[in-house]
């Protein structure tokens, strides 16, 4: 029978109240900017810091709203940016043009809220020109992108977390003077705090997807997601996933699962399409295949062992590390918080092709899959674009391997008959193999 | 080299045959007993590598119908991107000695991928860590460092010492280049120039595939003559090209083969103005900052322009700049099909351009330049400004 997740009534509700936060505060100060920012630095302005991130605000209202979803894509279109451009960034622009947000308690508000300050960061060749853009539409908000400039053990390279550790204490200097509040930095430490372990403890809830059956289904990892992704650096944040790590090991101590048929386990590269289009997970389901690993999803906010003696290990990091980190001072804070973050194994695989076919095979081995599946994003340029067609070759001696063009938010963008076609084939080619090996 | 007293076609034509045959002219080096290094992006420190005793080649594009690059880049990666990842894929560039980029867009890091992962180039590769936002104040020091580890690489390569003398030499080498190269443009200023903006960009783009001291050499004749040289004929309606890497000359031959009278008078991209419109500054003693700072200088590319604090992109104070200099009825914004940051520029450079009296228009690249579609849209474009400029 399938479990149902006890903690997910209070993730929600947490992703729920950080949104609502944004759009209804009264007092304390508003920002925005990407996921893949360092959130904790903004944290040292004080407790009443609301947060809006791009990627995952966009996620959840295509997912929520789909046809508003469309509508904004359309008006940010219309407003001069291009059909190949990212969908996130078309959504998010879109509702600035349009001036209204909808939230996952299925809020819609009229009239966008302004941040106070724009704090985000730079990896692909868009993503701090998205926040540029909705700067200018909104008539120039106060913006500071930090270059996080990664790829392959780019955490190990003293060179390298000098430089985005330097560029975060000037970030500091910077937010404090824009908003002209004083910085605690105690207030900082413990929001690095924070923010470090909820990164460590997804990556410990993912990892237990090594065990059979797999505790944990992509749909639910999703669902699962918005603690790190909404807002990392809270107390509450630390607890939920604390109290999901003891659920999630009690499933497997007891061998429960979401999704207790699991014939087929398949490692999966690409953005969360597939609730776009449960077609397609269906199609899936109906024999038992369910994705048990997935980079972005395990990736883009957590944390694991990476890169050990040149090879990769998802392997997960001891919780209790984070207890003893030294965050002394700000240097000490900021450079463990940068260190975290370049080791994501998204920074890793964007701009290393060498990390991400490393990972992808340890993935493949240590969640012993029967299938890969790769669904580039069309609009997305660093999702893993740069890989697919490289481990395409490198897999498909080794494991059922197929690819198919997916887009994270716009429909249009995907050929679903095709898609469809190809992931039933993926299917009998797991079959296949199976039933060679018995 | 050059020999004295050739006429300003001679000389033209020179550069094109160059441009027209940028593995012939690489290996003629060769040949001569120079090493010869490969490089994919115009952020990778020149200086540094002749310096070394490498001659520096850009790899650009050949505009060939190819399909081979399908199967290791993804289809909505540039066409550009697909067609120097093309350079590698079909060993028209074996022989070179090394190849090596600096972090850029997506596109280009993954075209450096496949000639690193696919083309026989893992063992002699150098992928040089660049900042993807050059405004900020660590990004010199991280750049000082990265142009540190790129130096002793090249020691290690040609078993050579790289000493601050010979730094400096290349360092004033390549700032001659710059200086040549704009006062190669500079003409185009004039009302009635001396030599038309497509032999320009062919001098430019040529530059970037050529030992610097022969080119320089090319370069002074060529200006001294231009200085001399009457007019090329009553220029029509003033064009300006802004965008990004375009080395397929067609489209600018053609903005000048239009029905109506137009001149190409200014290119605002990689393959033109922005590889050269900086200098790195002379006699510092740290040399590999000196390095960083003229490379900071630069006009940004629009995958790299931030600047923090305020968001604002530093490369539209450039183009407009430009617009005052050489005061260009109209702009054409010409990018890559696939390319993520140039059009969002344009987003927000248009409204700009509105409120400077300038109309622009887009035109979007492929592998091969679609020269009936681009005619037609272009002379559209003029007959739209016929009101404020006569159509000659």
């Amino acid at each position: 029978m399938a479990y149902t997740i006890k903690s997910m009534a209070d993730i929600k509700s947490y992703q729920n109240n950080v949104y609502r936060n944004y759009l209804f505060a009264t007092e304390g100060l508003r920002a925005m900017g990407s996921t893949w920012s360092v959130l904790a630095p903004l944290k040292g302005l004080g407790e009443d810091i609301h947060l809006i991130g791009g990627e995952p605000h966009a996620a959840s209202t295509a997912g929520t709203f789909p046809d508003e979803a469309r509508e904004d894509i359309i008006a940010a279109e219309t407003g001069g940016l291009g059909f190949h451009s990212c969908s996130y960034l078309k959504l998010f622009t879109g509702e600035v043009i349009r001036d209204k947000i909808g939230i996952t308690d299925r809020t819609i508000k009229e009239g966008y809220p302004k941040p106070d300050v724009i704090w985000t960061t730079h990896l692909c060749s868009q993503h701090s020109k998205w926040y540029q853009e909705v700067s200018r539409r909104m008539g120039g908000i106060p913006m500071y992108a930090i270059d996080m400039i990664g790829g392959g053990a780019a955490e190990k390279d003293p060179k390298i977390v000098d430089y985005v550790s330097d560029q975060i204490e000037a970030g500091i200097q910077w937010l404090q003077q824009v908003t002209g509040r004083q910085y605690s930095d105690e207030f900082y430490a413990k929001a690095v705090r924070n923010e470090i372990k909820v990164l460590v403890l997804w990556g410990n809830i993912c990892a237990l997807n090594m065990h059979a059956p797999a505790p944990l289904d992509e749909r639910r990892l999703i669902a699962l997601f918005p603690p790190a992704v909404v807002d990392r650096t809270t107390d509450e944040s630390v607890r939920l996933y604390e109290m999901l790590y003891d659920e999630v090991k009690q499933m497997v101590e007891t061998g429960q699962s979401v999704a207790p048929d699991q014939r087929y386990r398949i490692v999966y590269f690409g953005i969360a399409h597939t609730y776009g289009h449960p077609e397609m997970s269906r199609i899936l389901r109906d024999v038992g295949a369910e994705i048990v690993a997935s980079v972005y999803t395990f990736g883009t906010c957590g944390n694991f062992k990476g890169i050990v003696d040149g090879k990769w290990s998802w392997e997960p990091i001891d919780p209790a590390w984070v207890d003893v980190l030294d965050l002394s001072t700000r240097r000490k804070a900021t450079e463990e918080l940068v260190k975290i973050v370049l080791a994501w194994p998204t920074w890793q695989g964007v701009r290393s092709w060498w990390a991400l076919e490393s990972m992808a095979q340890a993935m493949v081995d240590d969640f012993k899959a029967d299938g890969l599946l790769l669904a580039p994003s069309r609009s997305c340029e660093t999702d893993f674009r740069n890989g697919y067609v490289s481990m395409q070759r490198i897999f498909k001696g080794q494991i059922p391997t197929i690819e198919y063009d997916s887009d994270q938010v716009d429909v249009r963008k995907m050929d679903l008959p095709g898609a469809q076609r190809k992931t039933e084939l993926f299917v009998e080619l797991m079959k296949a193999r199976k039933e060679r090996r018995a | 080299m050059a020999k004295k007293g050739l006429d300003t076609t001679t000389i033209i034509e020179r550069f094109r045959s160059v441009t027209e045959n940028p593995q012939g002219y690489a290996k003629s080096l060769q040949e001569k007993g120079k090493l010869v290094a490969g490089y994919l992006c115009t952020h990778v420190p020149e200086e540094i590598l002749y310096a070394g005793g490498l001659v520096p080649v850009r790899i650009l594009s050949s505009h060939e119908s190819q399909a081979m690059t399908r199967s290791y880049i993804h289809e909505t990666y540039c066409s550009f991107s697909h067609d120097c990842a093309y350079q590698g894929l079909s060993h028209k560039y074996d022989f070179l000695n090394l190849i090596v980029t600096s972090s850029s867009c997506i596109h280009m890091g993954e075209a450096f991928n496949v000639w690193v992962r696919f083309a026989g180039f893992e063992g002699k590769s150098f992928l040089i860590p660049f900042p993807h936002i050059i405004e900020t104040k660590p990004a010199a020091s991280f750049m000082e460092k990265s142009y540190g580890e790129f130096k002793q690489f090249i020691e290690k390569l040609t078993k050579k010492h790289i000493t601050d003398d010979d730094i400096e030499k290349s360092i004033k080498v390549y700032n001659h280049t710059r200086r040549l190269l704009k006062q190669l443009w500079e003409f185009l200023r004039r009302e009635n120039p001396p030599i038309t903006g497509p032999d320009v960009s062919t001098v430019t783009l040529a530059s970037q595939f050529m030992d610097k001291q022969e080119c320089n050499e090319l370069l002074e004749q060529l200006i001294k003559k231009l200085e001399a040289a009457p007019g090329k004929g009553k220029p029509g309606v003033r064009l300006m090209v802004s965008g990004g890497a375009c080395d397929d000359m067609g489209i600018f031959n053609l903005i000048e083969e239009l029905d109506y009278s137009a001149s190409l008078i200014f290119v605002d991209s990689c393959t033109a103005t922005r590889y050269f419109w900086f200098e790195v500054p002379e006699s510092r003693p740290d040399k590999l900052m000196a390095i960083a700072e003229g490379y900071i200088s630069r006009i940004p590319c629009p995958s790299k322009d931030n600047v923090p604090g305020t968001g604002e992109k530093k490369r539209f104070r450039f183009v407009q700049q430009f617009i005052e200099d050489f005061k260009p009825d109209g702009v054409v914004f010409l990018y890559q099909r696939f390319c993520s940051p140039q059009p969002m520029d344009i987003v927000a450079l248009r409204p700009i351009l509105d409120k400077l009296g300038v109309p622009s228009t887009d035109l979007e690249l492929d592998t091969t330049v679609p020269v009936t579609q681009f005619r037609t849209q272009l002379e559209a474009f003029l007959e739209t400004m016929k009101e404020e400029v006569p159509l000659g």
